[in-house]
Formats: C-alpha cells, sequence, structure tokens
C-alpha cells in the first residue's frame, strides 16, 4: 500500500497572493516531496519587448513585469541600454535613482514580513507593518507622482527631480518609521507565539545554500555572503553606509531579522542620500541606438536581478531576456520545504517573498 | 509578550488609521501624475508625442484639408509623461495635469471605440499620402510624353 499522499497547494490558495502550484508528498504530517510549477501568469513580456516597442519605450514596458519591483526593473534594463549607448550618468542621477531603489527594497520587506506574520497567524501584526509601509509609499508617490507605476527611471537621467520639500518629507517619514521599526524588532524577537511558527522552521543550511544557489535574503540569512550591491560597482553604496547583513541560522525567524535589519540599513541610506545629493542635471540627452550586447545586474529586494539586452543598430531591440530573483531560488525553496510539516508550509513560503508574475513575466 | 498584550489595549484607544474614502476625500499629494491635456491652438502637429507614447494612447487624425485632429485615450494612457518630455512647446500645448482619471465604464467604449478610432486614423493617414502622391504621380507621367 501506498503510503505517502499527495497534497496540492495553489495554484489558488489563502495564503498565497499569486499563482503558484506546490504538489508536496506527505508522509503524515511531513513533507518529503516537493514539485512546483511556476508559469500561471505568463504574459510574453520578452517577446513584446522585442517586437511591438521601440528600446525607448522598452523600460516602461518592463516595469510592468512586477509591481513590486517595478524600479528595479526598469533600472537594469535602463542601465544595459546605456552601456550600449556608451553613456554614463551624472552623480545626481545616480543618487536618485538608488533613492528609489532603496525605497522599493523598504516596502517591498515590509509587505513580506507583513504577509510572514499573516500565514503565521498575526493577523494584527499584518495590519500593523501595512499600516506603517504607508509611510513608504507616500514618500514614494510624492517623489515619482504615483503610487505604483512609479515611470520614474528613463534612458538618459530620471524624470523628476527632489525638491526640498520632498526633502523634508523624506526625512520626516523616515524618522517616524526607524521608530517604529525599533518597535517591529522587538516584536519579532521576543513575541513568543510568533517564536513558535519562526524559529527553527523550514531551515534552509549554509551548504545547501550553496549547492541550490540560493540568493538574496534567503541565502544571507544562512549565512552566504552574497550581496550584488557589494558586488557590483554600479553604483557608490559602499561610500553611503552600506552594510552587509548575515545571519547563520538560516530558519524564517533568520530570515525575518535580515529583512528588518536591511530595512533599518536602507533607511540610514536614504537619510544619507538625501543629506549629501550632489547638484546636477537630472535629464541628459542620450543618442544613438544600442548595438552589441550586455549584462547587469542589480540587487533586487528579492535577489540578484539579471537583464540581458542585445540590439543590432536599430530601434528595435533583438532579444531583452529578464532572469528574476525567484525563479533563480526555485531549487533552494523546494530544498526547505522538504522534512518540515505541512502545517508550516504557508508561512514558509511567505517567508521567501516569492514574487509569481515576475518569475512567469 | 505582555509587552505585545499592552500594545494590543493601548491600541483600542488610538485614532482608526485608515481614510472613510467615500464619505472622506482622499488628498492626492501635488505633482500627482494625472491626465494628458492638450491645446488645439499651441499645437504645431509635429507628431512627436504620437511617437514616443508607449501604449500609443495619442493619434492624430489626418483630415483631408490637410489639418490634424488629436485625438487621446485616457484609460489605455500610462501617465508616464514621455509625451510632455518630447513635445517641442511643453506646458502650452501638451501638459500633464493633476486631475485623477475616472475608471471607465461600459459607455464609454473605452475598447472597441478607440479599436474605431485607430483603423480611421491609420486609414485617414493612408488616404492622405495616396491623395498627396496622386497629382505629383500625374506629372511625373505626362512629363515623358511632353518630352516625346
Amino acid at each position: 500500500m501506498k503510503k505517502t499522499i499527495q497534497i496540492p497547494l495553489g495554484s489558488q490558495h489563502i495564503s498565497l497572493l499569486e499563482p503558484i502550484r506546490f504538489k508536496f508528498e506527505c508522509e503524515n504530517e511531513r513533507i518529503i516531496g516537493v514539485d512546483a510549477d511556476v508559469g500561471f501568469v505568463h504574459r510574453g513580456v520578452e517577446l513584446a519587448c522585442t517586437r511591438s516597442f521601440e528600446f525607448k519605450q522598452v523600460g516602461y514596458v518592463v516595469a510592468r513585469v512586477c509591481g513590486l519591483c517595478a524600479i528595479t526593473h526598469s533600472l537594469s534594463y535602463t542601465l544595459a541600454v546605456e552601456k550600449l549607448l556608451g553613456y554614463v550618468a551624472n552623480d545626481r542621477i545616480k543618487y536618485l535613482r538608488m533613492l528609489m531603489v532603496e525605497l522599493d527594497r523598504i516596502h517591498s520587506h515590509m509587505l513580506c514580513l507583513a504577509h510572514t506574520a499573516e500565514n503565521a497567524g498575526f493577523e494584527a501584526l499584518f495590519m500593523q507593518i501595512m499600516g506603517d509601509r504607508e509611510l513608504v509609499m507616500e514618500v514614494q508617490e510624492a517623489i515619482s507622482g504615483n503610487r505604483v507605476q512609479f515611470d520614474y527611471i528613463s534612458i538618459g537621467g530620471v524624470n523628476r527631480d527632489l525638491t526640498s520639500d520632498l526633502c523634508d518629507l523624506i526625512r520626516k517619514n523616515l524618522t517616524i518609521l526607524s521608530e517604529k521599526m525599533e518597535i517591529l524588532t522587538g516584536l519579532f524577537d521576543n513575541n513568543w507565539s510568533l517564536s513558535l511558527k519562526y524559529k527553527g522552521v523550514g531551515v534552509l543550511s549554509l551548504e545547501d545554500a550553496y549547492t541550490y544557489n540560493a540568493l538574496g535574503p534567503l541565502a544571507r540569512a544562512s549565512g552566504l555572503a552574497t550581496d550584488v550591491r557589494a558586488e557590483t560597482s554600479d553604483f557608490p553604496y559602499e561610500a553611503l553606509g552600506y552594510t552587509m547583513i548575515l545571519e547563520s541560522t538560516g530558519d524564517i525567524h533568520a530570515r525575518n531579522f535580515v529583512r528588518l535589519r536591511e530595512i533599518v540599513n536602507s533607511i540610514t541610506m536614504c537619510q544619507n542620500i538625501v543629506d549629501n545629493l550632489p547638484i546636477g542635471e537630472i535629464q541628459e540627452k542620450v543618442k544613438g541606438k544600442p548595438k552589441g550586447e550586455d549584462i547587469i545586474r542589480i540587487e533586487a529586494p528579492r535577489g540578484e536581478l539579471f537583464y540581458l539586452v542585445r540590439g543590432n543598430g536599430t530601434n528595435m531591440l533583438e532579444r531583452v531576456r529578464i532572469k528574476t530573483p525567484t525563479f533563480s531560488g526555485i531549487p533552494a525553496m523546494m530544498e526547505v520545504f522538504k522534512g518540515s510539516q505541512y502545517a508550516d508550509a504557508p508561512a514558509i513560503l511567505a517567508s521567501f517573498d516569492p514574487c509569481m508574475s515576475c518569475t512567469a513575466k | 509578550m505582555f509587552k505585545s498584550i499592552l500594545e494590543a489595549f493601548k491600541n483600542l484607544f488610538k485614532p482608526v488609521r485608515t481614510i472613510n474614502y467615500p464619505a472622506q476625500e482622499i488628498t492626492l499629494p501635488s505633482g500627482y501624475r494625472g491626465l494628458i491635456e492638450h491645446d488645439h491652438e499651441a499645437c504645431i502637429y509635429c507628431d512627436k508625442c504620437e511617437k514616443v507614447c508607449p501604449p500609443g494612447a495619442i493619434l492624430f487624425f489626418q483630415k483631408e484639408s490637410g489639418d490634424k485632429e488629436y485625438r487621446y485615450n485616457p484609460w489605455l494612457c500610462i501617465y508616464c509623461g514621455e509625451c510632455v518630455r518630447a513635445c517641442p512647446k511643453p506646458q502650452e500645448a501638451l501638459w500633464q495635469s493633476e486631475t485623477k482619471q475616472q475608471s471607465g465604464v461600459k459607455e464609454d467604449s473605452a475598447n472597441e471605440g478607440w479599436f474605431v478610432w485607430e483603423e480611421a486614423c491609420k486609414k485617414s493617414r493612408e488616404t492622405y499620402a495616396v491623395a498627396k502622391k496622386t497629382p505629383k504621380s500625374k506629372i511625373k507621367s505626362e512629363e515623358p510624353l511632353c518630352v516625346s
């Protein structure tokens, strides 16, 4: 007689934000095998970038790959095209782009923390974090003029400048947020019922993180020192107070703590950017058409985002390849599920912060 | 643990953080990216906005007299402001307002109506191009006759 039982999770499930299907092979309550299917929201973005849109418009198209990290996608694409055109942005543009990326990281991490709390059964904490997240959303809306689709970065610069009123708003909101983060850190650290669901659950060991090529907060929670911000020199991260955040235990608790501490680090960086903003033009003319092939790597909130752009000297690109962090992290994610309880699966899944519309694009 | 219980009790007496939306208005921040507006008088009809628009929400209908008519689909527009940046006369001929677009209802025929317009604009250009070419080609065909 067969001893295992198959339990599906998804593609529609109350704990999921986006469609993904897991097929768990369970032995009593313990998961021993996992099968994942991610292609439910395929939209053909890559093909559309090469068939329907000119290279100057593609930046706005790829921003619609993901709602949460819209700015990271458009930034990666823009940097790749600017490399092909031989254009190097001035310091002010770099700082403004960095500011938006870091704000994006803060609100994305907060959403993930909220969801992990919700999936662990702490509904009130979910509400609280989402309420605090509004502080960042407000800033982003004031800077870019829209709440979700920022459309802030274009080839040759950024679309809007930072006025002194905006600087004051950023300083004010980020100060309130950093106070709130202290309370949240205490809550995540000391709350007894949360620790039951988090500590020692969904462990990814350091060797597994190496073997399965984990990336982003998932890898850093296991102690694997990988961060594109430290590895590339596209942006002056070191000068603005960037520190690599590492935890060692690799469970959900460690992942939450990597995110919490990264938020605090990003807040410091944003404050530094606003205080030390260089003077310069925000939009420069870039001439020419992309010819040749180039790649770019950017640290998105969930890990390394990879872009390949190939042009042939015309308005239409030949190839745009997007490799998103969730896609690269799936083998590591599947490894974490093995050996844990089925009841913990939603909380573990939320702690990966999966972004399915990114992955399937 | 006791801290969070205390916090929960405190929260009972704190003001509500959500906005009572339909009764209470949401204030948009200044500089909100809203609808694109167009001035017929100031526009020089260079078609630059039409070319750069990522979703193709701006179209020009070519009339036979040579004039053009500006057509804009507020539901297709992504409010990126690329057209305003491409415009040779920004703020005069084309500018981005802070009005928020209302959601479309069936009577607006946001899709079907626009498809008809798209087709009509494309056709109007073709017919205009043909009409412009015909006299020239006639002249050309007459010329060799004159020579011979």
